[in-house]
């Protein structure tokens, strides 16, 4: 780092005060940037990116900093782009039920403005509190309420973004329904910033349930959890159903499914859920603080130093995947935690870091097999060095499908010289 | 135009009954719900299957020859007229439901599919496919994903993308790439939402995978009756604003109440300066209460009735009324035109004030049907176009409004799509940059423009011969 504060190339852009040289702790996978630059405004995101353009210097955003884990190491990170400074709600009218906020605002501070107004944005990724609007949207992270509220794909209606050259592009608009065009803001849901820096976004907001409940069944196993959990969803349509496993013996295996609505609605849900566990001689046991365990399964998977596996697969094959994850964990030594949303098919499986020394092979083996189903499994979280032992077996992502020579072409137009976060996406993209 | 022996190749590819080049035959194909523009293309091609699909517009690649996408024809903003592209590639016989999976909600469709066939065959097992435009007995599968359509239960279900999990497209070069699937959250960029709501212009969709959804346990199906329109509007936002997500909250005013209480006979209060028609859903359990509250929300913005469908049979009619609206005008005068526009809920009132300015401005008729719990208006536009000068009245009017619409921080269209019907508005919504990024995706699929070339992006200043509006088919 020999390069000054003083000669900082950014200084310009955002003010001395604005720009720093990164420690340490700004590595994204190991890879350290040279500079932290932190924005004002929009107009401020777009100097700071000619420059980088001008230098050929390859640029990451960043939010509070708690999803970075997601991704492939960056081939090159000279910039961290910290939106922190960019935290406002920038228009929200109720009674529209949208809101207009920008990337680096955090969900809970969003939320809080929402609340007054008995309003949600009914997003729970892991670490909810700590992750902002642009973290969301760059992630696709979602917990729990996915299964009835869906994730950022479908709430977002707008989204405004800073091209690699500085070119601001806005793509939806303010509105709920909205066929103008292509939509835009599809491409950089999910994408980890690669397509361009989301610097604000307009969201559909939805009226917060008055009352929320919960039914949890204790399990002998996996697979009767996830049969049941079918049998649940099929009972009424549930707020949020999950099945979790957390490692305490002798039985770890619950399903817990929540209802929201109106407190009859609630009771009703409920007892409709009791009587199909029943029916099944399963013990049930009413859950006093729904939204807490809710928002407790929601930062489940993530609150250890655990390496993290995510399975995509159908809702009918959730309980095979179980059994078959469960003894290739087992096998490596590791002591696996689940977490899995039935309606959606995703399965989150932790393991300890420390028995996670053959995590490439454990990959290697089970990844083919949910990807000739159609089906996918990446690594949520990992450290750097567990990272490079995936490099072998398709990295963290592995085999995005048929459309990546699409992917690939999509990214060589937004971003020809590949300077938005290199290497972190699918593909190598 | 067409390369010589053309119309014997294709027929080849697809049969000797799947090719229209005959020039009365052609007629049909010269316009879509849009027809204030018609053009017809030179030869329509109808594969029977997907790989047909793919080798017709392999084929058409080497040929040179740029093609346009058409499913049942129902589209509203010309989005399946020929523009310097004079081959048409109709999937309405690829009518197929090729998988059906009740456990895990999905469905594989073919493009040529009608909406309502996949809801149709799986309602016994108590499941259907949300989307519900108006024309869904008619329109087709490929024909919503590529207009992103909506309909009156987008409220509450969302809209076409909300919906579509999986997509076969064949890009212009003929190359057949499967983008996402049953299994949802593959790696890698979303693909499927960029194709959903492209309206035919980054390849052609053969088939999608679907989502299913679960038929609500009960409805609560209520008309309220208002004085004026104003009125009703104040209803919408206090229903809105009250927490209740209706799964469908829509409007008919004064003049559209008369035509379609004539059409149907439903027993709608002539008399009314507009009605709401409200459609609660969900678990039975819920509903009581909410049901209450709609009511006294209603009556305290001076609803003069509210009526509750009491059965099954009295909630079909009601729909059945407000569906068929459109062709319900057909008796108030010889042409319509019917808009779409999106304005914030809270600007409701305020659009509708200022459609009606501009009625009285250029001396027409305009009605209103629409999705008012969503924003989105449908004004009708009466006229009879034997008079001298009204079709241009129309269209300036139809103009004001849009206009109005991206005044009030709204959009031009929230179901119908750009097609070369707004073609000239989408520099009022996109700047130059975005409007840019918009062309590169598309340069991304379509290099050289072949699929449905000219449409939804200002491209060039091809003009298409503007001809005597006729009739304008149902939204």
């Amino acid at each position: 780092m020999s390069q000054s504060l003083r000669t900082s190339p950014f200084e310009e852009a955002v003010g001395a005060e604005y720009v720093a040289e990164a420690t340490a702790g700004d590595a994204i996978d190991g890879v350290a940037p040279r500079w932290v630059v932190e924005p004002g405004s929009v107009k401020e995101v777009v100097e700071v990116l000619k420059v980088a353009h001008q230098r050929d210097l390859t640029v990451i955003g960043r939010g509070l900093g708690r999803h970075l884990t997601l991704g492939n190491p960056p081939r090159r990170a000279d910039v961290i782009v910290s939106l922190g400074r960019m935290n406002r709600v920038l228009a929200y009218e109720p009674a529209d039920m949208t809101v207009r906020v920008q990337a680096g605002c955090s969900l809970v501070a969003l939320g809080s403005a929402l609340h007054e107004n008995d309003q949600w944005l009914p997003l729970d990724p892991p670490r909810a509190p700590r992750t902002t609007i642009g973290g969301v949207l760059a992630t696709n992270l979602a917990g729990p309420l996915r299964a009835s509220q869906g994730t950022a794909r479908d709430l977002l209606i707008g989204i405004r973004t800073v091209g690699p050259d500085g070119t601001v592009v806005s793509g939806g608009g303010k509105v709920v329904k909205n066929v103008a065009g292509y939509d835009l803001p599809k491409a950089h849901v999910g994408a980890l910033g690669t397509l361009g820096i989301i610097v604000d976004a307009t969201f559909k907001v939805r009226p917060r349930p008055q009352h929320e409940g919960a039914l949890e069944i204790s399990c002998s196993d996996g697979a009767y959890a996830a049969g049941l959990a079918l049998e649940l969803r099929d009972t009424c349509e549930p707020f949020w159903l999950q099945i979790a496993n957390d490692g305490a013996p002798p039985k770890p295996w619950r399903v817990i499914v929540g209802a929201g609505g109106r407190h009859e609605e609630v009771v009703a849900a409920v007892e409709s859920y009791r009587a199909t566990a029943e029916a099944r001689g399963a013990l049930s046991r009413t859950v006093p603080n729904a939204a807490e365990v809710r928002r407790d399964l929601a930062d489940a998977s993530a609150q250890l130093a655990h390496v993290v596996l995510k399975a995509a697969t159908l809702a009918t094959r959730v309980g095979a995947w179980l059994d078959v994850l469960e003894t290739a964990a087992v096998r490596v030594g590791a002591t696996p935690r689940f977490h899995a949303d039935l309606v959606c098919g995703v399965i989150r499986m932790s393991i300890d870091s420390g028995s996670a020394e053959n995590l490439g092979e454990l990959v290697a083996e089970l990844r083919p097999r949910f990807e000739d189903e159609g089906g996918s499994l990446i690594v949520e979280r990992a450290t750097s060095t567990q990272k490079e032992g995936l490099s072998e077996v398709g990295g963290v992502w592995g085999d995005p499908g048929p459309g990546l020579s699409l992917m690939r072409g999509l990214k060589e137009a937004f971003d020809p010289a590949g300077r938005l976060a290199p290497g972190r996406y699918v593909g190598g993209l | 135009m067409l390369p010589p022996g053309f119309a014997q190749r294709m027929r080849g590819l697809v049969g000797t009954d799947g090719v229209v080049d005959r020039p009365e035959s052609l007629l049909v194909y010269e316009c879509d719900g849009y027809t204030l523009e018609r053009a017809a293309p030179e030869a329509v091609v109808l594969p029977r299957t997907p790989a047909e699909v793919a080798q017709v517009i392999r084929a058409l690649w080497k040929d040179g020859v740029p093609f346009v996408p058409r499913g049942a024809g129902t589209g509203l903003s010309g989005g399946t007229l020929p523009v310097e592209a004079p081959v048409m590639v109709c999937t309405s016989r690829l009518q197929k439901i090729e998988s059906i999976d009740i456990a895990n909600r999905r469905v594989v469709a073919q493009a040529g599919v009608v909406n309502l066939w996949v809801s149709r065959a799986v309602k016994d097992a108590g499941l259907h496919f949300a989307p519900d435009p108006s024309s869904q007995n008619a329109c087709t599968i490929g024909g919503n994903v590529a207009e992103n359509s909506g309909g009156p239960h987008t409220l509450k279900y969302g809209v076409t993308t909300n919906h579509v999990l999986g997509l076969e497209l064949v890009l212009p070069t003929g190359e057949v790439v499967q983008l996402g699937g049953p299994v949802e959250d593959r790696p890698g960029y979303d693909l499927t939402g960029l194709v959903v709501g492209s309206e035919g212009t980054l390849g052609l969709v053969t088939r999608a995978t679907l989502r299913l959804t679960r038929v609500p346990e009960s409805y609560r199906t209520f008309l309220a009756v208002f004085d004026s329109v104003a009125d009703a509007s104040e209803a919408v936002s206090g229903i809105i604003a009250s927490g209740i997500i209706p799964a469908a909250l829509e409007m008919m005013d004064g003049l559209i109440l008369r035509a379609v209480e004539d059409a149907f006979h439903a027993g709608l209060p002539v008399d009314a300066g507009a009605v709401l028609l409200i459609e609660l859903d969900g678990p039975e359990a819920g509903l009581p209460s909410q049901s209450e509250e709609v009511r006294e929300l209603c009556k305290a913005q001076g609803a003069v009735e509210v009526r509750t469908a009491r059965d099954d049979a009295e909630r079909t009619l009601l729909w059945k009324a407000r569906k068929r609206a459109f062709g319900a005008v057909g008796r108030l005068a010889p042409n319509y035109c019917t808009q779409d526009g999106v304005v914030p809920r809270t600007q409701v009132p305020e659009i509708l004030r200022r459609i009606s300015a501009t009625a009285e401005k250029h001396s027409l008729r305009i009605g209103n049907v629409f999705h008012a719990g969503d924003g989105n208006i449908h004004p009708i536009i009466l006229f009879d176009e034997r008079n001298a000068g009204e079709v241009e009245r129309v269209l300036a009017a139809g103009t004001e409004i849009l206009e109005a619409c991206v005044a009030l921080g709204g959009s031009v269209t929230g179901e119908h799509g750009i097609g070369v019907e707004k073609i000239a508005q989408m520099p009022l919504l996109f700047s130059p940059e975005d409007l840019h990024a918009m062309a590169t995706l598309r340069s991304v699929f379509d290099p050289q423009r072949r699929a449905n070339p000219h449409k939804l992006l200002p491209d060039s200043k091809v003009c298409v011969e503007a001809r005597a509006p006729r009739r304008q088919a149902a939204m």
